[in-house]
């Protein structure tokens, strides 16, 4: 990781997401990255359909404080769109971004399935990095 | 009066997202009673719905998602994205919805006449060549339109959903055949729509993106089209008009913040019939539209123009945001269509 890069991470509140987090946390406060944190608003969400509440930054700062990363290196964005395409072009868009990460199921994905799987769509499309994390690994 | 088909309803008891989900069978219920309320009756000509091929189907996705999303109903289904589900019977629902959009065209190329409303779901305008998303399984109108360019026609599609219809930029962004024009509030999901998003080196100008703010009314989703868009539809000349007719720019729906009147959409009916070359070559597709007394009377609103029957609906709304948009809109389509000619070079 060049110094300054910055890692990016989908946060949807789940405890995969909370785990991919503090990978990314530990690895940014490393290598001496910045940490973007993006959520994804979709449809439902937008119109407070979605059933839970949204995370909100405040959990995602502290997550990555907890693992070790100044608050000052996090970014928290909230991104309209689903979760692959929302992670995709907030990454794609900064050209520092060295390495995309996130939980191995989102909240309701289906294992070994491309289809609702955010992870495995990632894994397909990105043209960067991409680190799938395991809620045990975080 | 002249013919109105009706290619519908699908996608009713099949597909459903439990309780609480808005895209559900009571839309399609309630742009029925949208239609009914004309008074037709009779003069309504309901053409038999077939399920699209796969054949048809892989015209714009990749048959890799199509054999996933089978496998995925076949399974059971579940939970695609935060929004999107789908049923054991959601394949076969998807593949109705495409095929009465299908059934449509048909039906107006038998008839030689009339308009067509495709009253079905899921409905289709963020499904990408691979992707689920948005509500959306399988693309209609986008295997409508490429059924027939591949004949050779060309076919313009304006999308007037609140929310861009990101998939069928995706399938049509570099083909020459197909004029995607988009009003939607923007920011909003799914984050493209911008108004620099001009199409590829093979289609450049062919996406027309007008992104608007929250707050806009019908008056300016009109200039959108008929001011700002209408050279590139008249210099595209399509044989085809294809409408993505989501309802959800109405000013009571849950899922977006436009303040469109039932009225309005009357309106945008009208101008956008104008670039129909012949009778019998314009088609709306049911999208979005949440609400439903909103998205019945929207439904009248805007068959009732088409086909000269007085409706009751609410006076077209004005006086909203977005005309200085429109105008940044112009400037940046204008820019980011001489870097793709750049790009491609002489």
């Amino acid at each position: 990781v060049t110094p300054r890069g910055v890692i990016v991470v989908g946060f949807d509140g789940s405890p995969d997401a909370c785990s991919a987090v503090t990978w990314a946390a530990r690895h940014a406060a490393a290598f001496g990255a910045r940490l973007r944190v993006v959520h994804a608003v979709g449809l439902l969400e937008h119109a407070h359909l979605a059933g839970s509440s949204p995370p909100d930054g405040d959990a995602a700062r502290r997550i990555a404080g907890d693992a070790g990363l100044d608050p000052a290196e996090v970014e928290w964005c909230v991104v309209d769109g689903d979760p692959c395409s929302a992670l995709l072009r907030e990454a794609e868009a900064e050209p520092a971004t060295v390495l995309i990460v996130v939980g191995s199921r989102g909240s309701g994905a289906h294992a070994g399935t491309l289809l609702g799987s955010t992870s495995l769509e990632l894994a397909e499309h990105a043209s960067l990095p991409v680190t799938i994390v395991p809620a045990a690994a975080g | 009066v002249t013919a109105l088909v009706v290619a519908g309803p699908a996608g009713l008891s099949e597909h459903d997202g439990g309780r609480g989900h808005p895209e559900q069978q009571a839309r399609v219920f309630a742009a029925m009673n949208g239609v009914r309320a004309l008074g037709l009756e009779d003069e309504v000509v309901y053409p038999a719905i077939r399920e699209a091929s796969l054949e048809e189907l892989t015209r714009v996705h990749a048959p890799a998602y199509l054999a996933e999303l089978e496998a995925f109903c076949a399974r059971g289904g579940g939970a695609i994205d935060p929004d999107t589900y789908a049923r054991p019977d959601s394949w076969t629902a998807a593949r109705r919805a495409a095929g009465a959009g299908l059934a449509a065209l048909a039906e107006l190329e038998r008839l030689g006449e009339g308009v067509a409303f495709v009253p079905v779901r899921p409905p289709g305008h963020h499904a990408t060549p691979d992707r689920a998303m948005g509500f959306c399984l399988l693309n209609n109108v986008a295997v409508a339109a490429a059924s027939r360019t591949a004949r050779g026609e060309r076919v313009l599609v304006v999308d007037w959903d609140v929310h861009h219809g990101n998939g069928t930029q995706d399938i049509f962004w570099d083909d020459p055949d197909v004029l995607y024009l988009s009003t939607h509030q923007h920011p909003l999901f799914p984050g493209t729509g911008r108004a620099d998003e001009v199409g590829g080196p093979g289609a450049p100008g062919l996406t027309v993106n007008l992104p608007l703010p929250r707050g806009a009314t019908g008056d300016v989703v009109r200039a959108a089209i008929d001011e700002v868009a209408r050279g590139a539809i008249e210099e595209f000349r399509p044989d085809w008009v294809l409408v993505s007719c989501g309802f959800d720019a109405h000013r009571d729906d849950p899922l977006g913040e436009l303040e469109l009147s039932s009225g309005d959409f009357g309106e945008l009916a009208r101008v956008v019939s104008e670039f129909a070359p012949a009778p019998g070559r314009l088609a709306l597709f049911l999208e979005g539209g949440y609400d439903p007394e909103a998205l019945a009377a929207s439904v009248e609103a805007t068959l009732g123009a088409l086909l000269g029957v007085r409706t009751d609906t609410p006076a077209p709304t004005t006086g909203g945001p977005g005309r200085a948009q429109l105008e940044a809109a112009r400037d940046e389509r204008r820019h980011a269509i001489d870097r793709v000619h750049t790009e491609v070079g002489p």
